[in-house]
């Protein structure tokens, strides 16, 4: 992270990202100032900086669209659909010289490329009409809009000492200085240290930079934005009172100050500190603090055992302490790594737009729950699995705009992101308002592909599973959006590996949704430690809901029946000790663990409840991952190996026994 | 004895590849229902005394359970199962051979039950000789061939097929 460069790529690909969505919200609100305020931003900024950390190839073009924008600001142009488009295109555009970076030859590939001329042409058509226009603006130096009065900055520019070596370039920010107005300089060259001391490549050197602008404060901070490492103050004297913008003059206690030459440390980009209170964290280093936790969790168990053994009042009131310690060091840690899913919902807006160009059909996005949190390792992996099942929403499911007339629906389609937090889980459900899932040419096709028995009688819902079939493919004809056969059963995949599942549920004619349960963390969880034979076993405690005692008589004459009433409500349960295949001998089978899986209640017979349990969840090998109703294993304090269950999968996999039962 | 004989030819390897190809590894022999077995060592982590094992319910007979060896959680193999021998009961000479082995791409480690665990010794690959087709009573897909060794027989396990996770034999 100590490369400039590599630090600019980051913040410039979030600048894009950001850039990307307020484009999208423009397009809907063409006249929405802020927006068009912060697009324009975002370019000057990834402009500026780029060409500082040496991709002058980006800044140029990016040059050419901020100028477009700088006219939609000044008045002279308005937000177009054109517009729009082009500047997604050329979002694309930079995100590709982005990644071309410092290798020229790739870069001037990119420069010499049709798309790169094409657009310049594009946008420079766009200025030009403006321009014409209205000659008084649209200067391709990037002239200021005098935003109130003219005003003078004293800029007190000292770089960290190591900054030339990083790629800091001082002509670059002079020159950016000058383009918003007239700039005088002085070097202060009062830090240099004596020769014996002195360090060939560290820059020890302040400037006074005096600018005379009518630029507004923002503006000029911008210049500076990525300097965050070296010191920068500036001041600001108005020179003649504005009547329009009384708040750009600075306060008299301050200008006091300012005139009597003493720099003041809280001025110091004070704005920008309050904007940017977050630290990047490489995320192998968040990976890393995780596994440690784990560890220290695992130690802390045992620590507990042992204590219990010793019986030691003083080691039991510190082993208490320090559990409650790390208990709180882990949510801590495990609330680091969780991030609003509304990053993966923005992407998706661009995708829908663009898919619905291109297949000529009318379809927006909504989101709903864009603040539900997950673990970044599942965010991370989640773009694939939902574009996935959004292509196939609006290629499948969503009807061309005639059937669409025909079945007295809105013209415009509609498909709606949800994400909601349930228990343990985060369920994000893609629901579309298409023509939901051809039950009958996925059962013609069920049937050709032996994946069910002919004459047997399926339900609907069993039919939409098939879906997630390997290879299953229903549509007719293959297009480039979908149709290759590698659809649901990928995206099932997906979510599996992220021990999580996925469902359909479609409605003919009215559409389709698909419901993605993830779990909350992939690292460490509450859990429920219950004995089963000779086994000790994991459930996570998002799920349980109540343990209950089965009275002895009732567990003898109602062996049949797997139904317990508890408060005169009937739940189905699972002998697990039945079910895990142990030694019926010496079981006392007396308790029952209630869970909620898939919104209903069901209880797990067990021998016994131990209590609850912080788990690390560590993933099973290859030997033992397909094994039915088991999400992972863990270590215990006393070192032994204890399974952890999936109770939403055992059910799936054993719900027959408990049909039989129902 | 310390210097290694070859270190001149790992430096430059291209002018020596035709004179002298590797022929020789180092295998390490375990006793399984009084047959002895070797694998290569190249795979071999550690020999350790039993541990005690987590059964995992419905798994496949192969895998039968987990073990915590420092930290890791580690499947045990069973071989006597895949090769159809008698498991026996754990004596004072028992050990696990944990083995590390690239599994469906995975970087895997797991441990196989030995009755004993016997030695390390230098193996040339011509001494051992395919496995007559006819009169073995282990599946020929899990055996590269069957060597002599002071008048004892051992059978060359191939580690490429006999820890996958899915059965050859059916």
């Amino acid at each position: 992270m100590s490369n400039p460069a590599d630090t600019f790529r980051q913040e410039a690909t979030d600048l894009l990202e950001n850039l990307e969505e307020n484009l999208l919200e423009l397009e809907s609100a063409p006249d929405n100032r802020q927006k068009i305020d912060v697009v324009f931003r975002a370019l000057h900024t990834i402009k500026g900086s780029g060409e500082m950390f040496g991709f002058s190839e980006l800044a140029k073009f990016v040059h050419h669209l901020e100028n477009a924008y700088e006219l939609v600001r000044s008045g002279e142009s308005k937000v177009t659909q054109d517009l729009i488009d082009i500047s997604l295109a050329s979002q694309d555009h930079i995100s590709a010289l982005l990644d071309a970076g410092q290798e020229e030859t790739v870069v001037a590939e990119l420069v010499e490329s049709d798309t790169h001329k094409s657009l310049l042409t594009r946008i420079g058509a766009l200025s030009s009409v403006s321009a014409e226009a209205d000659t008084g603006g649209g200067d391709a130096g990037g002239t200021a809009t005098p935003e109130g009065g003219l005003k003078e900055y004293k800029i007190l520019f000292k770089p960290e000492p190591s900054a030339l070596r990083n790629g800091m370039r001082p002509d670059l920010v002079s020159t950016e200085l000058e383009m918003l107005g007239e700039v005088t300089s002085r070097v202060i060259a009062d830090h240099v240290p004596p020769l014996e001391e002195m360090d060939a490549s560290a820059c020890y050197l302040t400037w006074e930079l005096i600018l005379r602008s009518e630029v507004s404060r923002d503006r000029v901070d911008e210049i500076f934005l990525f300097f965050d490492d070296g010191d920068i103050q500036i001041e600001e004297t108005s020179l003649e009172a504005p009547e329009a913008a009384p708040e750009a003059a600075p306060e008299p206690a301050e200008a006091a100050e300012a005139a009597g030459g003493k720099p003041k440390p809280k001025e110091k980009r004070a704005d920008a500190a309050a904007k940017v209170e977050s630290v990047r964290v490489q995320a192998h280093r968040l990976d890393e603090l995780m596994d440690q936790l784990g560890e220290l969790v695992i130690a802390q168990a045992r620590l507990n055992r042992i204590a219990e053994r010793v019986g030691d009042q003083a080691l039991g009131s510190a082993t208490e302490e320090i559990e409650r310690l790390v208990t709180g060091m882990r949510d801590a840690t495990l609330s680091i790594r969780m991030l609003p899913i509304a990053g993966v919902f923005g992407k998706f807006r661009r995708v829908v737009r663009d898919l619905s160009t291109e297949l000529g059909k009318n379809v927006h996005l909504t989101t709903e729950g864009g603040e539900t949190e997950l673990d970044k390792n599942i965010i991370d992996r989640l773009s694939e699995p939902l574009v996935h099942i959004i292509r196939n929403a609006v290629d499948h499911g969503i009807e061309d705009s005639v059937t669409r007339k025909e079945a007295g629906k809105a013209p415009d389609a509609t498909v709606n992101m949800i994400a909601r937090q349930s228990g343990g889980e985060v369920h994000i459900e893609v629901r579309d308002d298409g023509g939901g899932l051809k039950t009958e040419a996925i059962r013609k096709r069920a049937l050709e592909r032996g994946l069910i028995e002919p004459g047997l009688e399926y339900s609907d819902e069993a039919i939409h599973q098939l879906i997630f079939a390997p290879g299953f493919s229903t549509a007719e004809t293959i297009s480039s959006v979908s149709g290759r056969g590698v659809g649901m059963d990928a995206v099932r995949n997906f979510i599996e590996d992220l021990r999580g599942a996925v469902e359909v549920k479609s409605e003919t004619g009215k559409g389709t949704s698909v419901t993605l349960r993830l779990p909350l963390t992939l690292a460490i969880i509450d859990g429920l430690l219950v004995k089963i034979g000779t086994g000790e076993f994991v459930l996570p405690l998002a799920s349980v809901e109540e343990c209950v005692e089965l009275a002895d008589d009732e567990t003898q004459h109602d062996r049949q029946r797997s139904i317990i009433n508890i408060r005169d409500e009937l739940v189905p349960y699972l002998n697990l000790r039945e079910i895990f295949d142990f030694n019926r001998e010496g079981a006392k089978l007396n308790r029952v663990v209630i869970v909620n899986a898939e919104g209903r209640r069901i209880g797990f017979m067990v021998d016994d409840v131990i209590g609850q349990h912080q788990t690390v969840i560590k993933s099973l090998s290859s030997y033992h991952r397909n094994v039915e109703g088991l999400a992972g294993c863990t270590i215990l304090g006393d070192g032994s190996v204890a399974l952890i269950i999936d109770p939403s999968a055992l059910i799936k996999s054993f719900s027959s026994s408990i049909r039989e039962a129902a | 004895m310390d210097t290694n004989p070859n270190e001149g030819e790992i430096e430059t390897p291209s002018l020596h590849v035709v004179s002298e190809p590797e022929k020789t590894f180092m295998a390490l022999t375990f006793d399984m229902d009084g047959e002895r077995f070797a694998i290569s060592v190249k795979n071999v982590q550690e020999v350790i005394d039993p541990l005690d094992m987590t059964l995992v319910p419905n798994a496949d007979p192969f895998a039968p359970g987990l073990i915590n060896v420092r930290g890791a959680v580690v499947p045990v193999l069973n071989l006597q199962h895949r090769l159809g021998v008698k498991e026996s009961e754990r004596t004072a000479d028992t050990r696990f051979v944990v083995i590390e082995a690239i599994i469906d791409e995975d970087q895997t480690n797991f441990a196989i039950i030995a009755d004993s665990v016997h030695e390390v010794f230098e193996v040339d690959e011509d001494e051992i000789h395919p496995a007559p087709a006819l009169g073995m009573k282990w599946p020929p897909d899990y055996i590269i061939g069957i060597a002599q060794r002071n008048e004892q027989m051992i059978i060359f396990l191939d580690t490429e097929s006999i820890f996958k996770p899915i059965s050859y034999v059916q």
